[in-house]
């Protein structure tokens, strides 16, 4: 084994506090260290992969407390292709944001990485950890870190969509806190893989209870349909690769989180009926609000939520099948939204209220944006020749497994509502004239490098989907196997 | 019967819950932001109240461990809670700092603090 897991939640921690301090000396440090950090991250999931997939999990306890009384990290094959989806897509971010306000000022851009790292590090801590109040503190870097990140420019109205996700922030961490001590209160435990073993000793009144809690303190973060209020302000407002560094690093972990609190922790069938319903709900009213925005961001924000409700539904079939399909669909979304959020930022550069009407006409104009652009496009509509394709598939194949013929019907015909809006965007880039005489601004070299290195891996994925499907196979058996994971951190010999 | 009419268990809960609605109905009804920030305020100082109160135990003494002292480690109160909220009192501060910076960006930005005259943002 090359590092330990803990490298995941310390190295980027200590870069962002590092950072203040090198940029007094060096200013460029400041730009440099964080992809550095974030390329030796994704180095290191990968080589742990490579090491999980031979021997098995790795469980790391901190400071010798072994579980259930001391903290501990688990990668496995589950956790572990979520870390290294996430790190991917930071170090993508990384690439795609390191010119950010060069040549303007020193401290907003040492402010944006710090921010970065910290974003970086909660959402990994999500993931990794056994413990649910060690999940309540990261669930709070994240959260903090991106009231910062979207309250970024002062020019914007960024604070009042800041101010609504705090709002909607803190409310739902008092609501973690209250569930996490009602559990606590009835098991005397905080060791995911202990409450998991001990959860058919609790009343079930208080073990619906916590659940609705826990739910709903993950919904705000997970952007489930009532509580996702935020989300398409945060979008809009806060720079541009964070709206790809929400969508495909801060969801996924809380998409996670909720995952492994119905999977592992709790033992009743019927909170996969309730991830069905709320997914669909989420699903059908997020795709449909969509079609009626007219800036382009806040389209990509709500058809991002959409992302998420399908997500939902695919966890909520229950069956293996279903969670391969819902983890394929994550990371394309990842990929594909991170794209679409690169390049559609580029499309409405500079424009105040990026509406979708100034895309007009760029597919002259700029031409590689536009494409990838359009590549992802037609990647998130499911289109064959690319990635998305296959995801979909395999929601429709599960379903279709599980005898839901209903469910089948309703996803096909909210994907028709989602080629129409993403369709009626290409044509605007591709067969209007455009109007005004306004500014474009040409990519920055590594932001190209970013964008192309995106549309490559959802073209390749497209044809070769062979390539990622060992390690979603894994991901969704060892998701499946609970008594697996409970054996596993109970029983550590160190 | 004296476990359940013990008057500072149930004053304890019923405060902490008390707390906690004060502060979701000053957070959810009040038009003003400080208001607001200081009914989210409120609302974690309950559920702070309350992780304490799980802890409690009567006539318990401080978990400590010290010579002489080991007949004692039944009445010990769980340190658990205790650690558990000092953490979350840190991240509340937090919490409500970044809320004021923001309430005071939103005032320099909209020359008011009423909630319902800061809508550029929709829905």
């Amino acid at each position: 084994m090359v590092g330990s897991p803990v490298l995941f939640v310390a190295i980027p921690l200590l870069a962002a506090f590092i950072i203040p301090l090198t940029g007094m000396i060096w200013k460029n440090s400041v730009r440099i260290i964080p992809g550095l950090v974030l390329a030796f991250m994704f180095a290191l999931s990968i080589s742990l992969m490579g090491y999980v997939s031979e021997h098995g999990t790795i469980v790391e306890v901190i400071a010798g407390w072994k579980p259930p009384i001391g903290i501990n990290l688990v990668f496995s094959p589950f956790t572990g292709f979520l870390t290294m989806l996430m790190t991917f897509l930071g170090f993508m971010v990384w690439l795609y944001s390191y010119k950010f306000k060069r040549n303007v000022d020193f401290e907003p851009s040492m402010k944006y990485f710090i921010l970065l790292m910290l974003l970086v590090t909660g959402s990994v801590g999500i993931v990794l950890t056994g413990d649910i109040f060690n999940m309540f503190v990261f669930i709070e870097i994240v959260s903090i870190s991106g009231y910062g990140l979207t309250s970024f420019y002062t020019r914007r109205d960024s604070a009042e969509a800041a101010f609504k996700f705090l709002f909607m922030g803190a409310i739902a961490s008092t609501f973690l806190l209250i569930a996490i001590m009602i559990i606590y209160s009835q098991l005397g435990t905080l060791n995911i893989a202990d409450i998991a073993e001990k959860m058919p000793l609790m009343d079930n009144k208080l073990k619906v209870l916590s659940l609705v809690f826990f739910i709903l303190a993950i919904g705000v973060e997970a952007e489930i349909f009532p509580l996702n209020g935020w989300a398409p302000d945060v979008y809009t407002q806060a720079p541009g690769p964070i709206g790809a560094a929400f969508a495909g690093i801060v969801v996924k972990a809380a998409i996670y989180a909720s995952v492994r609190l119905v999977y592992t922790m709790y033992d009743f069938g019927g909170a996969f009926d309730l991830f069905i319903i709320i997914g669909l709900i989420t699903f059908i009213v997020a795709e449909t609000t969509a079609l009626r925005q007219d800036r382009l961001k806040r389209m990509l924000a709500y058809s991002s939520i959409g992302q998420m409700g399908l997500v939902m539904i695919a966890f909520g079939i229950g069956t293996k099948e279903g969670v391969y399909a819902a983890l394929f669909l994550m990371f394309n979304h990842a990929i594909i939204k991170s794209l679409l959020f690169f390049s559609g930022s580029y499309l409405v550069f500079n424009k105040k209220n990026k509406y979708i009407k100034h895309v007009n006409g760029m597919g002259k104009y700029l031409p590689i944006t536009s494409v990838l652009f359009t590549i992802g496009s037609f990647a998130i509509i499911g289109l064959p020749p690319f990635s998305g394709f296959w995801s979909k598939l395999a929601v429709l194949t599960a379903a279709a497994d599980s005898k839901m013929v209903i469910l089948i019907a309703v996803i096909l015909i909210i994907s028709i509502l989602e080629a129409v809006y993403y369709l009626r965007v290409v044509n605007r880039i591709y067969f209007f004239d455009k109007k005004e005489k306004t500014e474009t601004q040409k990519p920055s070299i590594n932001a190209l490098i970013a964008m192309i290195c995106l549309g490559i891996i959802v073209l390749v994925i497209g044809f070769y989907p062979d390539l990622i499907s060992g390690y979603l196979d894994r991901a969704a058996t060892d998701l499946m196997d609970k008594g697996n994971y409970i054996k596993e951190v109970l029983t550590i010999n160190k | 019967m004296e476990k359940y009419l013990d008057i500072l268990n149930v004053a304890i809960y019923g405060s902490a819950v008390l707390l906690m609605l004060i502060g979701l109905y000053g957070a959810l009804t009040k038009k003003s932001l400080i208001k607001i920030v200081l009914g989210l305020s409120i609302l974690d100082s309950g559920v702070h109240l309350l992780m304490i109160a799980i802890g409690y135990l009567k006539d318990g003494t401080a978990p400590i461990f010290s010579a002489g002292n080991e007949e004692k480690m039944s009445v010990m109160v769980d340190p658990i809670p205790q650690a558990l909220v000092l953490t979350a009192i840190v991240i509340g501060f937090g919490v409500t700092a970044v809320a004021i910076s923001l309430v005071i960006r939103l005032y320099r930005h909209h020359n008011t603090l009423r909630i319902d005259e800061i809508k550029k943002l929709k829905w």
